[in-house]
């Protein structure tokens, strides 16, 4: 394993002992239903059903259809904020 | 089992940076999965079209924006200007002022009463004709509320007032009488 390779490893275990994983995923949450992009993507799903049909849709066809889709309409503000509090974490903890 | 300690000089800031952008990545999908999970288990469940109405009835009950009406629709000033007749003394009164003015014409509420009994008590001062007298006598009958019955009660709770207060002054400052129990035995021996 290299260095680099120990480091993240390392670095993502604190992550998830520290209960810090949990608080940025709750905040993203938050985020995200605040602004509007729960709704947007909930309409997004209807559409999706509406094709598929109710009785055959599958998590699958959800994810394969949401995820695309999801990852490019979350708003630069959410995600600056987001990666301010990891590199504030990195900053605190990816050193000795 | 030792994690071993990496230190910061042997790593780029990019490389720190493309590990935070992965991490948020994680948790982006993480928040999509979430969601796809939430949606599915909603179908299959059979709750997730329930908050959806057609466009016909959502119009019947839109908003109400137009002035001199509540949101509803509704004339709320209508009652503003309308008079109304008195059935005790069939005189046109103003709607606003119907109730306040009822209340008197009927001798029921608060307020009536207050101004009854206030006639009765100036009736009383005033007044020395047998009329006013009879009125009294019949109040001292009565066990409820009136006003000769108060004046005599007080004044016999005066009468006790006073009584008991002398009995402790004596006892608290038998200074002030021992002159006049000194004249007392004086006089008598």
């Amino acid at each position: 394993m290299s260095k680099e390779a120990r480091m993240r490893a390392t670095i993502n275990q604190k992550l998830t002992e520290m209960g810090e994983r949990e608080r940025l995923k709750e905040l993203l949450r938050a985020k995200l239903t605040e602004c509007g992009w729960k709704d947007q993507m909930k309409a997004h799903c209807k559409e999706v059903i509406k094709e598929k049909g109710l009785e055959h849709v599958t998590v699958e066809d959800l994810v394969v259809e949401i995820t695309p889709k999801g990852r490019a309409l979350v708003p630069d503000s959410v995600k600056k904020e987001l990666l301010h509090r990891i590199r504030a974490f990195l900053a605190q903890h990816a050193t000795v | 089992m030792k994690m071993e300690e990496v230190s910061m000089s042997s790593l780029d800031n990019s490389k720190l940076e493309g590990l935070a952008q992965d991490i948020l990545s994680d948790l982006v999908e993480d928040a999509c999965l979430g969601l796809c999970f939430e949606v599915h288990r909603a179908v299959k469940q059979g709750y997730f079209f329930l908050d959806d109405t057609d466009q016909e009835s959502m119009r019947d009950f839109e908003i109400v924006d137009q002035p001199g009406l509540d949101v509803f629709g509704q004339v709320y000033n209508q009652w503003k200007n309308k008079e109304c007749v008195c059935p005790n003394c069939s005189r046109s009164i103003a709607a606003s002022r119907f109730a306040p003015h009822l209340e008197k014409c009927l001798g029921m509420g608060r307020n009536s009463s207050r101004i009854a009994n206030r006639r009765i008590v100036t009736g009383n001062n005033t007044n020395n004709k047998s009329e006013s007298d009879q009125e009294d006598n019949d109040d001292v009958n009565d066990n409820d509320w009136s006003y000769g019955a108060e004046k005599k009660a007080k004044k016999r709770k005066s009468d006790k007032v006073c009584f008991f207060n002398y009995k402790k002054s004596v006892v608290e400052f038998p200074h002030l009488y021992i002159n006049s129990v000194l004249v007392y035995l004086f006089v008598h021996l």
